[in-house]
């Protein structure tokens, strides 16, 4: 029986008919779940969709104007030349003595580079319009991806004795071996400390002596001069060189710098003030911690050090915060050993792997409790047919989705359980009518494959519309605006795509696979 | 089924009292939504393992009292047992994400905020949900640590479960008198203070408070042999200090600075009084170009005044902004209950209009001053959400009717499929009430419902569709009697259509239980039912009135 009688009308009857015995069939069926496989394994993972939110930050400092100065001659003006740009959505600014801080935001979807460029632009042609003294704008660029560490880590000493300035040096040393790593953006230090020498006075003993603070500033200025070093030759053409070390190295050379010479006897910088190798207590910025331990009882607030670890745009943060949580744990015997400790307080990636994770856990769930209610309704064969054609689904719509540059996120799985429902129809309006069609009296006159062919094509023209109604259910959804229609946009964007794919899966291998698994029942 | 089918199209009274009841449903569905039965909201919480305590002290306070402050909430938060870790960002925000973003944690640099972040043991160990915790602890947390400062705020941000906002609600108050504006802005919040739902309340405005203001007396100082720049270097220097060289280090990754300031003894107030300041002044002297010491009060006098508070403009219109959070209900019904407190309490001065579906503008009694108040933050994106997903959905049923009546050609039918799928919205709403009722708290219609609405449409148009292709066939094939092929029709597509709704009721079943995606799955299941008893009864009785015969052939 190698030629089919029955003549398909319909696009559904013609793909079962070319495919109900080739010997590509299988081939094809194979070959998409392998890439479904390959894109759920290399998509990017993430917990919440992309979005795109462009905008700038702009700060001018106007040392000595007052808030209403301020909102006069920088904001007012900037404001007005912000407005000409194409595509801002809002301009909100803050005037305060001293500065001004003005940000522009864009309609959300406006592109991002195209975006920073208009404002830097704009600025640049512009510089006229600010006041004489005001120093140059900084402007800043929004970037979610950049801007929004995945991993941070708090790094606190494990005893007492070491100083916020040393436990910030070695952090830092931390920081650079992390920022090493693979699609790492940028790592960031919150809360650390430099080291600094402090050199505090005593106006009183400053009285006694009857000196100035300028002349302390001024004796230690001179003597913390550096120079290169001086470079001389020796009678047969050969260089020496003369390096000249700078006079302070630690306190007691600061502490023994001469301020002045009061009644013949020298007066040093320790008579008048106290001088210490400490931090930069000026620095008014702190993070602590306080870490509790599995009876719930929390150790007390000390001093940390936060390192924060960001990505490139597009890169996957399940891999990065892994490669950093590695780092850390090949490094975390050295760190004992200099006594810090160290706690991972944010792992995004961590965080995207579980949420897609579950869902996928979710996903196959929904599929086996289908696969059963099918084992009862129409018997296992039946069902084993349609179990098999959602995988299969599926696999083209994440290969589709890899292509178009989409991420697995929750709201991709969302749209993955919500077609679920939607894309077994196919799957069982074929099988059923199939089904139907077997068990008529009419079924023993054909030909196996002519009744396969036969029920697909029959179901074709009315699935085909219902189909397409549903995919045109979805097109609005795309022009949903804001960030929620943003948020949202994988949903439009793959429903359409797993429902034509249904309909393809469902007139190609049902009918196949039901022409090899299924019988005419005897009459 | 095809028995029942017949007999229910053969009779005229019992066509008529079934589409009485469907047309009732789905009036009573309709009204549980203005009766404020079936709650909306935009998206409901999501569970966290983690969140964020913001803490904003009055403007002028210390970083030793921010301190303070944010040790007392610390202590309240050791007492939780499914707390992990508690960190502090003391004048800075914590690491930036992206509903700090949006809420301008970055920008943070004073020394009168702090932000904590509070990291909890993972979901499937925990016994409380994220926000019942932070439910729970707001009270507790605010009314024994706020206290210890005056005018302090203490926030609860949690990462919201869809894109986030400034806060759930943002009342915006704009207008030119700054005074005016300041006086509206602290109206509205006692307002908002006392409606019930709202917490978190906070004003987008800086707290006046008093400064002294150091005038240098330039006369004087040229005469002294001083000059300006050297007065306000050491007094710069004396009190805040100044890094004056810097030492390169081997040791170490930084330059070290060389950091000169007086010492806390010599530099600290007794208190904030002008005797207390002139005091310390006047033991600073500095030298002049004769080499004589000259002590600073010589060349400057005192003066008290207030501090500048910042001043804030949107698109180019000066502004100040109440902010409030939701606490576990939708932000809508308690905007309405301030909105009229509001509208009520302004009547006095002004003359109130109201202006598109919320905000108010107020005109001045006095001097005709116009002030307009627009409310914004998840309150707009909400009504935009909404507003463009009804419009989404009305483009869906357009492109059905438009689809239909291509592959049909006949209006009526076209319409008969609409109708059958637009009856499901029944379906959804009552969906929700039934899950409040079971959950024993308000489940809300949010944006995924509307999705899940959306799609319904589809789902049920599909099954329409096949049963009046099938129906037609016979008409027109096998030549059966009108009523006989429905009923036939009906009955033989009741299987494929009951199964494909098991499917999507059996799939949905498992988004019930997200948080985000509730509402979908809610709106799936129910939907699906109601569009499976629409497709089997109120189809086939407006089928019969229908006409069947395919007029090309």
């Amino acid at each position: 029986m190698q030629t089919n009688s029955y003549k398909p009308h319909d696009i559904a009857g013609k793909f079962a008919a070319y495919f109900i015995r080739s010997p590509l069939t299988p081939v094809l069926g194979i070959f998409l779940l392998f890439l479904g496989y390959i894109s759920l394994s290399i998509m990017p993972r993430e917990e919440n969709p992309q979005m795109v939110v462009s905008g700038s930050t702009v700060i001018i400092a106007l040392p000595g104007a007052s808030a209403k100065e301020i909102q006069r001659v920088i904001i007012n003006p900037l404001e007005r030349k912000l407005k000409e740009i194409k595509g801002i959505d809002t301009i909100m600014s803050v005037a305060q003595d001293n500065f001004a801080v003005t940000n522009a935001s864009f309609v959300i979807g406006e592109k991002q580079d195209a975006s920073n460029l208009k404002i830097y632009d704009k600025i640049m042609q512009n510089m006229e319009i600010f006041p004489q003294g005001a120093i140059n704008p900084i402007i800043k660029p929004l970037d979610i991806d950049i801007d929004i560490p995945i991993v941070s880590i708090a790094f606190y000493a494990s005893d007492t004795s070491m100083s916020p300035p040393q436990l910030f040096d070695e952090v830092k040393n931390i920081q650079h071996s992390i920022n090493a790593l693979d699609n790492v953006a940028i790592t960031n230090i919150k809360g650390g400390h430099k080291h600094q020498f402090n050199i505090l006075v005593d106006q009183n003993r400053l009285s006694a002596y009857n000196l100035s603070l300028g002349m302390i500033v001024n004796s230690v200025k001179s003597l913390a001069y550096n120079v290169p070093e001086v470079k001389n030759r020796t009678k047969d053409n050969k260089i020496v060189l003369l390096g000249i070390k700078n006079a302070i190295d630690n306190e007691n050379d600061i502490g023994n710098i001469i301020v002045a010479i009061h009644q013949g006897s020298a007066i040093h910088l320790k008579d008048v003030a106290t001088i210490e190798d400490g931090k930069d207590f000026q620095n008014y910025q702190r993070a602590q911690i306080s870490v509790g331990d599995h009876n719930h009882t929390f150790s007390p607030l000390q001093d940390q050090v936060t390192l924060t670890v960001s990505k490139l745009q597009g890169t996957n943060a399940v891999n990065i915060s892994n490669s950093v949580a590695k780092k850390l744990e090949l490094m975390s015997a050295s760190l004992e050993k200099k006594g810090i400790k160290y706690v991972i307080t944010r792992n995004d990636g961590e965080r995207a792997n579980e949420a897609v994770n579950e869902l996928v856990y979710h996903l196959v769930l929904s599929i086996i409790i289908i696969a059963v209610l099918l084992v009862f309704v129409l018997g296992w064969r039946e069902s084993i047919i349609v179990t098999f054609t959602v995988p299969a689904i599926l696999a083209i719509t994440l290969f589709v989705a890899y292509l178009g540059d989409q991420t697995i996120n929750r709201i991709t799985l969302f749209a993955f359980l919500l077609s679920l429902g939607l894309l077994v129809d196919a799957a069982i309006i074929v099988i059923e009518n199939i089904h139907r069609h077997l068990h008529s009296p009419e079924a023993d006159d054909k030909s196996m494959d002519d009744l396969m062919i036969e029920a697909t094509d029959e179901i074709g023209a009315p699935t085909n519309v219902a189909t397409f109604a549903i995919i045109l259910t979805m097109v609005p959804m795309l022009f949903v605006g804001d960030m929620m229609g943003q948020f949202m946009k994988p949903i439009p964007l793959n429903v359409p795509v797993a429902l034509v794919a249904s309909l393809f899966v469902a007139y190609i291998f049902t009918p196949y696979l039901a022409s090899r698994m299924l019988k005419k029942k005897a009459h | 089924m095809y028995k029942f089918l017949l007999s229910l199209l053969n009779s005229k009274a019992k066509k008529t009292a079934m589409l009485m009841l469907i047309l009732v449903s789905f009036g009573a569905a309709v009204m549980m939504i203005p009766s404020e039965i079936v709650l909306a909201k935009m998206l409901p919480g999501k569970n966290n393992d983690t969140f964020t305590i913001t803490i904003d002290l009055p403007n002028g306070s210390s970083i030793i009292e921010t301190e303070m402050l944010s040790s007392c909430v610390v202590t309240s938060l050791q007492q939780e047992k499914e707390v992990t870790n508690i960190e502090t960002f003391l004048g800075t925000g914590a690491p930036l994400d992206f509903a700090g973003l949006i809420k301008g944690s970055h920008l943070k640099n004073s020394e009168n905020v702090a932000e904590i972040v509070v990291n909890l043991i993972k979901g499937h160990h925990r016994t409380e949900n994220s926000f019942y915790m932070v439910q729970r602890l707001r009270p507790l947390i605010t009314e024994s640590c706020a206290k210890l400062k005056h005018g302090t705020s203490i926030k609860f941000v949690e990462p919201p479960a869809g894109p986030p906002v400034l806060a759930a609600l943002v009342l915006e108050v704009y207008g030119d008198d700054s005074v005016v504006l300041r006086d509206i802005a602290l109206k509205v919040e006692s307002i908002f203070k006392k409606t019930a739902g709202l917490v978190d309340v906070d004003i987008m405005q800086d707290e006046e408070y008093e400064k002294y203001e150091i005038v240098v007396n330039s006369e004087k100082i040229t005469k002294s042999g001083l000059d300006i720049k050297q007065v306000n270097d050491i007094l710069y220097l004396a009190f805040e200090g100044t890094a004056v060289a810097v030492k390169n280090s081997q040791l170490y990754d930084d330059q070290i600075a060389l950091f000169v300031t007086l010492q806390n003894s010599s530099k600290i107030f007794e208190d904030n009084s002008k005797k207390a300041v002139l005091n310390k002044l006047s033991s600073i002297r500095l030298m002049n170009q004769r080499g004589m010491m000259v002590p600073l009060t010589e060349v400057v006098s005192v003066e008290k005044t207030t501090s500048n508070p910042m001043i804030i403009s949107k698109n180019l219109r000066q502004m100040t902004a109440v902010l409030a959070e939701t606490d576990m209900v939708s932000q809508v019904y308690p905007l309405i209950d301030a909105r009229s407190e509001m509208m009520e309490l302004f009547e006095d001065e002004y003359e109130v209009s109201t202006e598109g579906l919320f905000n108010l503008r107020l005109v001045s009694k006095k001097d005709g001053a116009r002030y307009v108040l627009n409310f914004d933050g998840e309150m707009e994106v909400t009504i935009k959400t909404f507003i463009d997903l009804g419009a989404a959905f009305i483009a869906a049923l357009i492109l059905i009717f438009l689809l239909m009546v291509v592959y049909y050609k006949s209006f009526a039918l076209s319409g008969i499929v609409l109708l059958g799928s637009f009856i499901s919205i029944v379906g959804v709403i009552i969906g929700h009430w039934i899950m409040t009722m079971i959950n024993g708290e308000t489940f809300y219609l949010t944006a995924t419902s509307l999705i899940g609405f959306i799609a319904l449409i589809g789902i049920s148009s599909r099954n329409s569709l096949l049963l009046i292709d099938f129906a037609k066939s016979l008409i027109n094939d096998k030549g059966l009697e009108k009523r006989d092929a429905i009923a036939f029709a009906t009955t033989t597509r009741s299987k494929p259509i009951f199964l494909t709704a098991a499917a999507i009721i059996l799939a949905s079943m498992l988004l019930v239980g997200d948080a985000v995606f509730g509402g979908l799955g809610v709106a799936l299941i129910f939907g699906t039912l109601t569009a499976v008893m629409a497709s089997l009864i109120l189809v086939p009785i407006l089928l019969d009135s229908s006409d069947l015969s395919e007029p090309s052939k």
